[in-house]
This record gives structure tokens, sequence and C-alpha cells, in this order.
């Protein structure tokens, strides 16, 4: 038999209260999902679309001239590149040496400036400007820049031939052994200054008080930058060589218009040899392969540096 | 901090990385749409597969066209010569095509093959154009759509290889016009002097070097047909010797800048500088008159080789397509018509200094006299020359000459390759991509 139990006054209207709260609860728990969903859905749009459509299209036959092979590939197209591709060993051995000659002189070269353009000296507005100025201009227009200076006819070797130094009618774009060294220049005039920003930026934050007492007690400029300012900066130098490694394996626009990847494919990076393959050979099954495994390539070589450099661990 | 910052960092500049390669293998499944005839009137899209130099004449005869029909409105787009084929093939495999384009016999199969055109031979047929296209280019329109008899373009031009030289640097160098690839050779090794800047011969050694090099090739070898049976010509030890001739020209007599000329560089080369020689079609010579001015310069045909006969590979025959996705396509034919008529096609052609497809068009003045001005003009139809006709029909064709070879081209040149080794290799691919065109035929 049941025994009534006794409440304790007020125990209905908390209940009430309890169940109008957990509406309000559930409600209040939907609101985040509900603001990032348009965020969400452009992702999802954006870059899940495109990606696994490559990782669809990796494992068929696509060439759009020739329909009647179309068809379930399998993983043909990663055993043909991996085992039977000479140009996609070279491309990507290309890219490499690419990427880390570009990323490590732009680095080099953008400490430097930013190192000159953080004192204080007259004219220093100006000398910012005129440090930071390539980044504004385009990739086309960079191109154009130093086509124009490598011309045979009009560029700088056409005045060195004229001052008795080389010969007429070449060009540093045409010979094998100076078109890595010309493309790497033309390059490096424009991501310096990526380098030099983001560093200036860094450095302003450093406190002065520590490179007072780094100099009370006797230490000179280079301690104080090395115990100091390297410090200061390594999450910087860290995103920053990440961020530019990824942008430099990317990199289409410079050399596809100074060099089209030649002569004789010398200048051909991995998404060279990808536009290639799928824009102009109409293969586009196979360029699909070849983008995946270049972002199988990317994604490893990014956790591997980040895990190596222990990159946001506090090792000040 | 974890690892997980990390991870989630590298995983997300990847995903950011990827975008530009995964842009490039994006697509759906090519379908074209059915389009429909339309109501005859209304808005159509044009696209020019030469924009920027044809700009100024294109626009004539389309406001010429909207006076004579007032109901239709032709939205005029530009595509650069270089960029025309990869926009086609991303317009077949992501929509966008236009109602009406300029389209090449050198990518026409391409564009057969996606099924993006409309067979036009029945509204030819039924039409005013009935009987008045040169004959020469229908056939080549035919035979590189690879359908049979069917035609996916109205011709509308045709153009021819021309060796353009200096007439001032000729005279000065007391050398007659070179008529004979070896008057050829020998002007220009004598019109060569490093020492001085001057160089006898500019090279096309980039992108579009394939088939300049093939019109050397079987000019000096004599070589008549590209097929002997089932098997290419290319690899013929007589155009093995003609092609070590002619790349070795690069570095003697040419700049060696030369290995990237593509057309641009090319012409930009022959006309800022002090070259005696250029091979190129008929469609440079406006370049060439800026640069050098009325008498400067002279058109010639290919040399003549071996027992005086010449022999030169066909250049790609210019057209109008109609494409099968327009839902006006009533309206786009007008236009076709239009323009391939004699009026509008004389009027194009004059100023592109090109041959017309209008055989009414090709009895202008203006065609007479380039005819006398220029041999390389008449050279086509007086039944002086023999051509090589290539195979455009090959779905493979536009890889094989471009983007599979021109590097290894480059090679050669650079003495990293034999010409043997280049087109042995060249000849497997052509027999290969013949016999699998041929087993869907």
């Amino acid at each position: 038999m049941a025994q009534a139990v006794a409440r304790p006054p007020g125990t209905a209207r908390r209940r009430a209260e309890d169940r109008r709260g957990g509406s309000r609860g559930r409600g209040s728990r939907r609101l985040p999902y509900l603001l990032i969903a348009p965020a969400g859905l452009l992702m999802l749009g954006f870059i899940a679309y495109p990606m696994l459509s490559v990782f669809y299209y990796s494992l068929r036959h696509y060439n759009v001239t020739k329909p009647w092979r179309d068809g379930f590939a399998g993983l043909d197209n990663f055993t043909t590149l991996l085992t039977d591709d000479p140009l996609f060993w070279d491309s990507l051995a290309f890219s490499a040496k690419w990427v880390v000659v570009e990323v490590g002189l732009q680095l080099a070269f953008g400490l430097a400036l930013a190192l000159i353009v953080n004192q204080t000296f007259v004219g220093r507005a100006f000398a910012r400007a005129l440090v930071f100025s390539p980044w504004a201009v385009s990739g086309v227009l960079t191109t154009t820049i130093w086509m124009l200076l490598y011309n045979p006819a009009t560029g700088v070797s056409r005045y060195l031939a004229d001052a008795g130094i080389g010969e007429y009618g070449t060009s540093v774009l045409s010979d094998t052994g100076t078109v890595f060294w010309a493309a790497v220049l033309a390059e490096l005039w424009r991501g310096v200054p990526f380098f030099a920003i983001l560093i200036l930026a860094d450095l302003q934050s450093v406190p002065r008080d520590l490179y007072e007492a780094a100099a009370v007690d006797g230490a000179g400029r280079l301690r104080q930058f090395v115990h100091i300012t390297l410090p200061h900066l390594r999450d910087a130098i860290i995103l920053s060589t990440l961020l530019r490694a990824v942008w430099e394996f990317n990199n289409v626009d410079l050399l596809y218009t100074l060099t089209g990847g030649g002569p004789a494919g010398r200048t051909t990076t991995l998404p060279l040899y990808v536009a290639n393959t799928g824009i102009h050979g109409h293969d586009f099954g196979y360029a699909s392969a070849l983008t995946t495994v270049a972002f199988v390539i990317l994604l490893f070589c990014s956790i591997l540096y980040l895990r190596l450099s222990k990159f946001g661990g506090d090792n000040r | 901090m974890t690892m997980t910052t990390p991870l989630r960092a590298a995983a997300a500049l990847c995903l950011a990385g990827s975008l530009t390669l995964t842009a490039a293998a994006c697509g759906d499944d090519g379908s074209t749409g059915g389009g429909s005839e339309g109501e005859g009137a209304g808005s159509i899209t044009f696209w020019d597969n030469n924009g920027g130099v044809r700009t100024p004449v294109w626009k004539e005869i389309i406001a010429d066209f909207e006076k004579a029909h007032p109901d239709i409105d032709v939205e005029y787009v530009p595509i650069p010569i270089n960029d025309v084929q990869s926009k086609y093939d991303t317009a077949i495999a992501g929509g966008g095509l236009p109602d009406v384009g300029g389209v090449t016999t050198s990518y026409l199969a391409n564009m057969v093959a996606q099924d993006a055109l409309e067979p036009v031979g029945g509204r030819i047929e039924d039409g005013s154009l009935k009987g008045v296209l040169a004959e020469s280019m229908t056939e080549s329109v035919r035979a590189a759509g690879g359908r049979g008899d069917e035609m996916y373009s109205v011709p509308t031009s045709a153009n021819n290889g021309t060796l353009w030289y200096r007439t001032d640097l000729f005279e000065d160098a007391g050398l007659a016009p070179p008529t004979t690839w070896d008057a050829f050779h020998d002007a220009a090794e004598k019109l060569t002097d490093k020492e001085d800047n001057a160089f006898g011969y500019t090279i096309r050694g980039g992108e579009g070097s394939i088939a300049q090099a093939l019109d050397a090739m079987y000019g000096q070898s004599g070589i008549t047909e590209f097929w002997d049976g089932e098997e290419t010509t290319v690899n013929a030890p007589e155009n093995v010797a003609a092609l070590e001739k002619y790349a070795g020209l690069y570095g003697d007599v040419t700049p060696e800048a030369d290995v990237n000329n593509d057309f641009v560089k090319m012409v930009a080369q022959f006309d800022n500088g002090d070259i005696g020689m250029l091979s190129h079609n008929l469609g440079s010579y406006q370049d060439h008159l800026k640069a050098f001015g009325e008498g400067g310069f002279a058109g010639l045909p290919q040399p003549s080789g071996p027992g005086g006969k010449r022999v030169q590979v066909s250049n790609p025959v210019d057209g109008l397509g109609l494409f099968k996705s327009s839902d006006n396509k009533g309206a786009a034919w007008k236009f076709i018509e239009f323009a391939a008529a004699h009026e509008a096609n004389s009027a194009w052609n004059e100023s592109a200094a090109q041959i017309p497809a209008n055989s009414e068009a090709a009895q202008d003045a203006w065609v007479k006299e380039s005819a006398r001005d220029n041999g390389a003009f008449a050279s086509l139809t007086d039944g002086s020359t023999e051509i090589v006709q290539l195979p455009y029909y090959l779905p493979d064709w536009n890889n094989i000459s471009k983007t599979d070879n021109e590097p290894a081209f480059q090679k050669v040149l650079l003495g990293e390759m034999s010409a043997k080794e280049f087109l042995d290799a060249m000849a497997e691919q052509l027999n290969e991509a013949r016999a699998e065109w041929q087993e869907q035929q």
C-alpha cells in the first residue's frame, strides 16, 4: 500500500519553474550550433565537397576527351604515379627543393629586414613602406616585372652584353643551370615582405625592459638577439614558415607564367604537373590522384613540423 | 599546450592549401544539357577564341548583325587564345558554355568527344551557306571532327605557314629571298653575327613548338603522308635527319633564349631585334607591319625541299561552333550564318590577314592583292604545295603535340635528347592513340 509522502512546501512550484527553465536551457544549448551553422555549411560546401570530390575522382579513370575509358580505377592511378611516373618524382623533388630554398631565404632576409626597420632612424616610415611594397604586387605583375628584367632583347642581359659581359640573345630563364635561381630570386622579392611584416609585428611586442636588463648585465647585441629576440619570435617564425611552406608548395602563378615549368621540365613543381595533367591533358582522374598524394604529403609534413618544433609550447 | 592545437592547425593549413589543387579536379559528369531551338530572338553569348587581337573586327561584325537583327542581342566574350581550350573544358564540365564559340580544328575532336557541339551539316544544307564554303576547309572540318561526314563547326578561315624575313637585312647581306631549304640554312648562317647581336633565325622552343618543328621536318624530308599504313611517318629516317638539322639551328644561328619561345616571345624577338627570319603563319602580319612598316619585311611560303617539292603540314581551320547546351539555337545559328556570309567573312579575314572560307569572299580584291604580295597566301590553293594532314581527329593529338612533347623537344634543343629518341617516343604515342581511336569508330 502506497504511503502518502509529505512534500515540502513549494515543491510543485519549483518543478513547474524547472520545466520552464529546462525548455529555456535546451534553447540556449542549441543557440551556439545555430550561430556556427552558416560557417559550418560554408566549410562543407567549399572545403569538404571539393576534397571529397577529388578523393572520389582519384579512384576513377576520368579523361574528358576519352569518355569510353571512364570508370572505377581502384588504386590504379596511385600505383601508376608511385611506380611508373618519373615526372611525379621529378616534380615532387623539385617542389621540395623549391620550398626549402624559398622559405629558408625568405625567412633569413625577412628577419634581417624586420630587425632593420624596427630600429629608430630618420626615414623609417618610408623604409618600412619600401620593404612591404612587393607584397602588394600581384603574382602576375611580379612575373611581368621579372620577365622584362630577364628579357634577352630588353633586359639586364642585353645591357651586360653591351658592356662586354656575357653574350647577346641569352636569358637566365633559358639556361638550365640558372633558371632555378632566377625563379627563386623573383619569388624571393615577392615573399620576403611577408616574413618582414609578421616578424616586425612580433618584434614590437618584446618588452623593452628585457633589453635594458640584459644591457645592464653586460649582454651585447648578439647575445640579446639570441637570448631575448629569437625566443620571443619562436612561435611567429614557426607559424609563418609553415604557412609560407604550404603556399610555396602550392605555388603555381609565378612559375607558370615565368617559366611554364621549363625549360625541359626543370621548374615543374607538383602543382604545375597537376595543372598540366588536369587542365591541359584533360586527365582529371590522374590529376586527382596526384592532388590526393600532394595533400597527404602536406598534411604529414605539417604535423611532423609542428610536433618537432613544439609549436605553442612554453619553451622560453 | 597539448598536441591537439598543432594537429588542428596543420589540418586547417592543409585544407586551405589543398583548395587550389582541388579546384583543378572539381567537376561533374560533363553533361552539356539538351538545349533548345528557342524563338530565334533574344540574347545569345559568343566566345571569341582569339580575344584581344580580333576584338575590334568582331565588335564591328556584331554591331552590323544587331542592326540587321534588332531582336537579337549578342554578348561578346573575348577569350585569350592560350586559355580558350581550358575555358571550354571547364564550361563543359561545370556549365556556362556560350551559344556560339570560335573553334579551330586543332581542338575540335576534343569538344566533339565531350558531346558539346551541335552537328551543323544539316543546317548548312538547309540555309544560306549551302555551296559557298570552300570545299578544302569543309573537308578539314569533317576530318577533324572524327565522326564520319558530319560537321561540328562552320569553317570561317584558314591559315598558312609563312617564312617572314627582313628585306633590309637580306639586301644588306646581298642575299636572295630563301625559296629553298638550302638557301634558308645558308641565309641563316650568313645573317648571324652574335658579337653584334644579329641572328639569322628565331626558333620556337616553348609553347606551340611541335607543329612548327613538324612543319620544318616534313618540309625538308619531302615526306607527304603522316601515316604509312597503321604507323606514323614522324620517325622515318628522313624525318629524323631533317629534325636534327632543324634543331641544330638552335644556339648557332638563333638566340639561346629561344628555348622558351612561345608565339608572343618569338614574334617580339623578331619584331624588336636584328633577326633575319621567322617561321610563323599569316596571322602575325599586323605585328610585323607595325614593327617594320611596308616594305621592311616580306612573307614567303615554306621553302622547297628535295626535288623542288614544297611540303608543309596542315594548319588548323578556324570556325564557329553551335553549342548543344544553347537554349537559343535559332538565334545563334542566325549569327553564325551572318558571320560566315560574304561581307562579314571578308572583313574578318582581311583584318586577320587570313584566307576566307567563304568562296565569294575569296574572290574579293584584297585577297588577290594579298596573294600577289605574299606567296604564302596563295600557296595553299595554287597547287604548288603538298600538305601533310596532321591527325587533329585524334582525341590525344593535343596532348601529344603539346603537354607530352613540348618539354621533350626542349631537351632536343638543349642537346639532352637525340632527335631520334624524341621522334621514336612520339611515334609510339601516335600509333597507340590511332589504334585506340580506330577501336572507338
